[in-house]
């Protein structure tokens, strides 16, 4: 009893900011609101979620999302564990390379998203300058669907690396110093000392970097909207900027609450999945480890 | 020193007084003054710097007008002009916009009817064709600034008259193409964007179809005219008339293929004419103009597009707003955008000035393809269902679907989000 007095606040707390807006999404998310009822809510049954389960458009961008995520927070874990690496090292002003390195994470998106837009620009940029200064065509990186998508995760890349640099960090100044000792007494490998102690015993710091930055990818929208606009061809747009677009360009609220429903479903969906193979594999391995 | 000291602050006193006379005396002028403020894409608010001054010159004392220099892009600015109309406060009395947005802003109530203060002898001195897309159920909210139609381009030296019929088109390009003498037939706008529907709009109406109409609110898309339009479009890719590369193309690349010689028809919109009649340009003399093809006994079709002006209803000057548009749509006003910046007129005046055609002897061919002008549907969810069009054509032009599946699916797409979106269940 004492028990659920004591967590009453945070429930109502989490109620007002998580439930409530979701409810009301899922109310509107069954009714007709968009400029041609008047933006009035008239009850459609299941008419969003028909358009919703047709929608290539919706599907596309959903592809495309779960794309930029996986690339961009996979290059991003890749990129940040060898930083990690090196940060970790006893070196000479280390304090400020440590600090300096977090810059690009500090900047606004904004800014630096209109700053890659210009790097990449065609035929302003420096790079098409550069590759027509060779005598090669231009590239016109942002204007090509094959290749804008891969501009948008390098600027995220450039963007938050540091931030998983920095949370893999923590996770090894929290390794035992004695363990890589043991491992040396032992006569193991570099190598083998990496896979058996850093990894296994950093995997929970992996694990919460990778949480925090898919949550954060699956949901992007600033980076693209000022790099991109979503175009060409919508080949960057994302979810969350065609639930945007559904409410703020097309008017249609109804739907644009549908967007974010249905999104919300498949996200959880696709992070009780993750979970449950995550905990597959610790068993596993807890098992082998036993044995 | 005392004295001097004394002497000098009297002095400030005095000075600072003469200040605050001469800033408050601008200020009781001002007021009297209405300011009134009307947003542009940039183009159009460079275009019309000389214009706007001498409205400012004429009015002076009575009306300043001031424009909000719009971003560039036509979808940037209407996500500016819907994201401050939504909140209910707007910071401009008029706007300038494209004839697509035309239902959308009205449906959502954020437009004044200008029924009051244009009658029928100001409708009458519009070219024909022209007075098409400012109204919106039955009340007129749009004045217009500029027309723009599709035009189908054709070269004077290769063939004496233009093709008039699909079949046409396709039987001369093959016979230059099998000559040598062009390497490509015919270049239009293949990328999946606005310009898409555009073309694919001249197609369906040529072959006999509607797109979508606003009456029976019925799509024609997967009827035989919407099914033959994309499949004759993919078919021109598929038998080498158009190039691969025109699933690419938007207007600028439609363009430089057509104005190095490289195709023996384009289609494409007015401003393409002064392009192609510059100093430097290979086709300088021989291009022709027509309007796009159709079947036999079809009335050939070219898309409009235009931008016009309108009044907002949260405006609080809007009689000053209607003097500044009457001037910036007169037929003088017209001539000078015309003549400077090439921009097609509206008014019936300028079309039967000898002196212009003299000068410009394609305004008759531009007035002919005005008349034939067809609207883009004047639906307010018009944007989504033209997202939706350009993706199955583009499926459809790239081999990746059959145009009568794609077709099939863009009519089945635009009909579920006409009904979600609360239109009118069939």
């Amino acid at each position: 009893m004492i028990l659920i007095a004591l967590l009453l606040p945070s429930i109502i707390f989490l109620g007002i900011v998580f439930g409530f807006p979701l409810l009301s999404y899922l109310w509107l998310s069954l009714h007709a609101n968009s400029v041609l009822t008047s933006f009035r809510s008239i009850f459609n049954g299941w008419a969003n979620w028909n358009r919703f389960i047709h929608d290539y458009r919706y599907w596309q961008d959903f592809l495309q999302t779960i794309r930029f995520s996986v690339a961009s927070v996979g290059i991003e874990l890749l990129l940040g564990l060898i930083i990690a690496l090196i940060l970790h090292r006893p070196m000479k002003f280390r304090g400020w390379i440590r600090s300096s390195s977090l810059i690009p994470w500090a900047l606004p998106t904004t800014v630096m998203a209109l700053g890659w837009r210009w790097i990449f620009n065609s035929p302003f940029g420096p790079i098409d300058q550069f590759t027509t200064a060779l005598g090669a065509q231009s590239l016109n990186i942002l204007g090509n669907p094959s290749t804008a998508w891969i501009a948008t995760v390098y600027s995220d890349v450039w963007k938050t690396t540091p931030f998983v640099a920095l949370i893999l960090l923590a996770g090894l100044q929290s390794i035992p110093a004695d363990l890589y000792e043991a491992c040396r007494l032992e006569g193991a490998s570099a190598s083998s000392c990496f896979r058996r102690i850093t990894l296994p015993l950093l995997m929970p710091y992996i694990g919460l970097a990778a949480m925090f930055r898919l949550a954060q990818a699956f949901g992007v929208f600033d980076l693209i909207q000022v790099m991109t606009g979503g175009g060409p061809a919508s080949s960057t747009e994302s979810i969350a900027l065609y639930a945007y677009l559904n409410a703020l360009r097309f008017l249609d609220f109804g739907y644009g609450a549908t967007i974010i429903i249905g999104s919300f479903i498949l996200l959880s969906i696709l992070v009780a999945s993750c979970w449950f193979f995550v905990h597959l594999f610790n068993r596993k391995r807890s098992i082998m480890i036993t044995k | 020193m005392m004295f001097s000291r004394r002497k000098f602050s009297s002095l400030l006193l005095g000075l600072i007084c003469l200040v605050a006379l001469i800033s408050t005396t601008p200020a009781l002028v001002a007021s009297q003054i209405e300011t009134i403020s009307i947003l542009m894409p940039a183009p159009f608010a460079d275009s019309t710097v000389k214009l706007v001054d001498n409205f400012n010159t004429l009015y002076k004392n009575q009306i300043h007008l001031n424009v909000i220099r719009g971003p560039r892009q036509t979808e940037s600015m209407s996500d500016l002009a819907i994201s401050s109309l939504l909140l209910g406060d707007t910071p401009f009395d008029g706007l300038l916009m494209d004839i697509t947005w035309l239902p959308k802003y009205a449906r959502a109530g954020w437009l004044e009817g200008l029924d009051p203060y244009f009658d029928e002898t100001d409708i009458a001195d519009l070219a024909s064709g022209a007075e098409k897309g400012n109204d919106f159920e039955g009340t007129l909210y749009r004045w217009p600034l500029v027309a723009d139609m599709g035009l189908l381009f054709w070269r004077t030296d290769l063939m004496n008259t233009p093709p008039k019929t699909p079949s046409e088109l396709v039987s001369i390009s093959n016979q230059l193409q099998t000559q040598g003498k062009v390497p490509w037939g015919y270049v239009w706008q293949g990328r999946q964007y606005e310009g898409l529907s555009c073309v694919y709009l001249e197609m369906i109406d040529g072959f006999g179809g509607d797109w979508f109409d606003v009456n029976n609110q019925s799509l024609g898309l997967n009827e035989v005219p919407g099914v033959e339009a994309a499949q004759w479009l993919t078919d021109l890719i598929e038998t080498g008339i158009s190039p691969r590369a025109v699933t690419t193309f938007a207007e600028p690349e439609a363009l430089r293929n057509f104005q190095s010689g490289e195709s023996a028809f384009m289609r494409n919109w007015p401003y393409a004419w002064a392009e192609l009649q510059k100093q430097d340009s290979p086709v300088r003399g021989k291009i022709g103009i027509s309007t796009m093809v159709s079947l036999p006994g079809v009335e050939p079709a070219s898309t409009l597009g235009s931008w016009g002006f309108t009044l907002l209803r949260g405006s609080n000057h809007k009689d000053a707003v209607i003097k500044a548009i009457k001037y910036l749509t007169s037929a003088e006003a017209q001539r000078v955008m015309f003549i400077e910046h090439g921009y097609t007129p509206t008014v019936k005046a300028l079309y039967e000035d000898l002196e212009l055609i003299q000068d410009y002897p394609h305004l008759a061919l531009l007035s002919r393809a005005l008349n034939n002008a067809v609207l883009r549907p004047e639906t307010p969810i018009y944007a989504q269902i033209s997202d939706v069009l350009q993706r199955s054509l583009s499926a459809s032009l790239t081999g990746e679907e059959k145009p009568k599946l794609s077709m099939n699916r863009a009519d089945r797409s635009s009909e579920q989000i006409l009904v979600a979106a609360g239109g009118t269940p069939s």
